[in-house]
């Protein structure tokens, strides 16, 4: 009944609740839509950096990720290809990584030199796919191509078809030097990534820095969609580690990705906070003016004998159900706006480069974190209720008496 | 065809005279003095000693601001005394807390207010029903309640759906009325129910009350200077300047 009673109050002065349900509504939206936009932000470039750059897990020579020299590579990596035949749906790449110099007719330029097993790449990573003239590498490593950025290219001043030659230190520490032709030029959405990153096939990397036919620096898995990162990784380090090798994740990999992830929910919690206290005093300020509104009737009701503690509970279901409807009306608007988004995607093109400097992609897509956004409704919940808590705690302390005789 | 008589501890000029055993409310030397900020002291009750038995049918009279308020407040524990005791059903008010005071009222005592005060968002059944909802009495019997009481007191049943601004006066303090009964306290408390009433309506539902007080023996305390009230009740409490000044019992 004080359910009953509570819902019936809120549409006594209709005006007044739409007033307060719209400012909820609002920020919900406001927070809803924001949370969607940044973490489909941060999920777009954390799943590139996980593409591009070695996976979710990357095995390498104990030792790879602190001081990836040539000397650091898996002589044989049967072993790895061994202790994943166990996990379902993973993908795997193995490449041969080292630091380098690309030269053309004009302009050098730094680089990491990657070399990869084509076919494995098509079905992990999105450098086939992100090729914007000319070819991907041939699956045969016969011939001396190289795939590079279109960002390289124009540093260097070469097009597809003309010739590079790589320089780098092979495992013997003596200069290696190759000639090759530009198969191809790819662009993701990290312009930094692609002027520093030139892909051939691995046999012509091995080629280059003397390695045998079966050495690679790093296999880079990637895990199906949902699996717990975990529970795969634990394993693998129990098999490889005793092996001298290490089993890095993302995270270990990249740790200011997670720093940048960790701070974004920081950020989304102070956006709470700052968008709902404003909504908060809005709704202190009409409950108090409720209460006075309704002073005769709450002391009738506590000399019904209506308890101080139910009077409480009267005025915080109203202001719950006042949020209820806020956040419903508030998400279902948003989620309308996001599900249009998800489709068409947020075109940040004039701020590409800036973007890209992060290497996230200039066309955002939100992506609804539930995880994310129930914790910011509990955080609602809890500034509204933590609002109502005065209004409701004078409510039941007024002196029957005087609330009776209250005009 | 009134006896007058001498309550226990009443004003000195009172007569003496049979009093009935005063077992359901008991004030003793009861003193009430209001202080606002900023304004002097006043005293609404000076030394108030008041018996009652169970079954009575009793109305406190008195001029404005002779303090009938204050004493039917105090005894249905809404406010206390700056001074006294306060003992109904054999409970001193006064060392409740108010939690327990909340209980006590809900179990004991039911209210009739000169503005009806039934609660506005609620149908004239859920007014009555609140109560018993409060006291956890199961549906069956709040149904059976409410539809014997509202029986009684000439509710029509299109009524019962209908909220109180869309009842007449009268309609609404029948309703408060049955709010009152359902819950089956031992003392109701009635604090000029017939000032917003037209005479004929007033003088109807105070002979519901009365019928109902030699049916069933719910004790009824008005506070009132309404002749028809006088009129009607057993026993006559008058107080003049928060003294009680006369105790008279009819017969």
């Amino acid at each position: 009944m004080l359910a009953k009673i509570a819902w019936r109050n809120i549409w006594r002065n209709p005006r007044r609740s739409w007033v307060l349900i719209s400012a909820l509504a609002v920020g919900v939206f406001c927070f809803v839509g924001g949370l969607a936009y940044v973490d489909g932000f941060f999920q777009q470039m954390i799943r590139g950096a996980i593409q591009l750059q070695g996976g979710h897990i990357q095995i390498a020579q104990s030792g790879y990720s602190e001081n990836p020299t040539i000397q650091s590579f898996i002589a044989d990596a049967g072993p790895v290809h061994a202790s994943l035949e166990s996990v379902d749906g993973i993908r795997r790449s193995a490449s041969v990584r080292t630091a380098g110099m690309i030269n053309s007719a004009d302009q050098a330029s730094g680089v990491m030199i990657v070399g990869v097993e084509p076919e494995a790449e098509m079905r992990l990573s999105p450098i086939p796919e992100a090729v914007v003239d000319g070819a991907y590498l041939p699956a045969a490593g016969e011939e001396n191509l190289v795939l590079v950025g279109e960002a390289l290219a124009q540093r260097l001043n070469v097009l597809t078809g003309e010739r590079i030659v790589l320089m780098a230190n092979d495992v013997d520490n003596e200069i290696s030097a190759g000639a090759y032709r530009v198969a191809g030029l790819y662009r993701t959405s990290s312009r930094d990534f692609d002027r520093t990153h030139v892909y051939l096939h691995a046999n012509q990397a091995r080629m280059l820095l003397g390695y045998a036919a079966e050495a690679v620096s790093t296999v880079s898995l990637v895990l199906p969609s949902g699996t717990d990162l975990a529970t795969v990784t634990q394993p693998l380090k129990q098999q490889l580690e005793p092996l001298g090798m290490e089993v890095m994740t993302w995270q270990d990999r990249m740790p200011v990705l997670v720093l940048m992830s960790e701070m974004t929910g920081m950020a989304n919690v102070i956006l709470v906070i700052i968008l709902f206290t404003a909504v908060a005093f809005t709704l202190v300020n009409s409950f108090i003016m409720v209460i006075f509104e309704r002073i005769r009737e709450i002391g009738i009701m506590a000399a019904g004998g209506v308890r101080p503690r139910q009077i409480r509970t009267m005025l915080f279901l109203e202001a719950l159900f006042v949020v209820l409807i806020g956040t419903l009306v508030g998400s279902a608007v948003a989620l309308g706006l996001i599900a249009w988004w998800s489709h068409a995607g947020l075109d940040l093109g004039r701020f590409s480069e800036g973007l890209s400097a992060f290497g996230a992609a200039s066309v955002i897509y939100p992506y609804v974190d539930w995880g994310h956004i129930l914790r910011g409704f509990a955080m609602i919940f809890l500034i509204v209720l933590l609002a109502v808590l005065y209004p409701a705690i004078k409510a039941s302390r007024f002196k029957i008496v005087d609330a009776m005789t209250h005009v | 065809m009134s006896d007058n008589i001498l309550a226990a501890g009443a004003g000195p000029e009172a007569a003496a005279g049979a009093q009935p055993p005063a077992d359901l409310v008991r004030t003793e030397d009861v003193v009430k003095v209001y202080q606002a900020k900023g304004h002097l002291p006043v005293t609404a009750l000076s030394g108030v000693s008041f018996g009652m038995a169970s079954g009575e049918f009793t109305a406190v009279a008195g001029p404005s601001g002779s303090g009938k308020t204050t004493l039917l407040n105090l005894v249905g524990g809404l406010d206390q005394p700056t001074s006294g005791s306060v003992r109904v059903a054999d409970q001193d008010l006064s060392e409740l807390s108010r939690n327990a005071l909340a209980e006590f009222r809900l179990h004991n005592l039911g209210f009739i207010f000169q503005a009806y005060n039934l609660i506005p968002v609620l149908s004239a059944e859920e007014n009555a029903e609140f109560t018993l909802l409060l006291q956890g009495v199961s549906a069956r019997e709040r149904h059976a309640r409410i539809v014997r009481e509202f029986e009684d007191l000439g509710i029509e049943k299109e009524l019962i759906r209908r909220r109180p601004n869309e009842l007449s006066g009268g309609q609404q303090q029948r309703v408060a009325i049955a709010r009152a009964l359902v819950s089956r306290p031992k003392l109701i408390l009635a604090d000029e129910p017939t000032a917003n009433l037209d005479s004929k309506t007033g003088a109807r539902l105070l002979d519901k009350m009365r019928d109902l007080n030699e049916r069933t023996g719910t004790t009824f305390l008005f506070s009132t200077h309404d002749p028809m009230v006088i009129e009607r009740a057993r026993r006559l409490v008058t107080l003049r300047d928060g003294q009680i000044t006369a105790d008279e019992v009819f017969s």
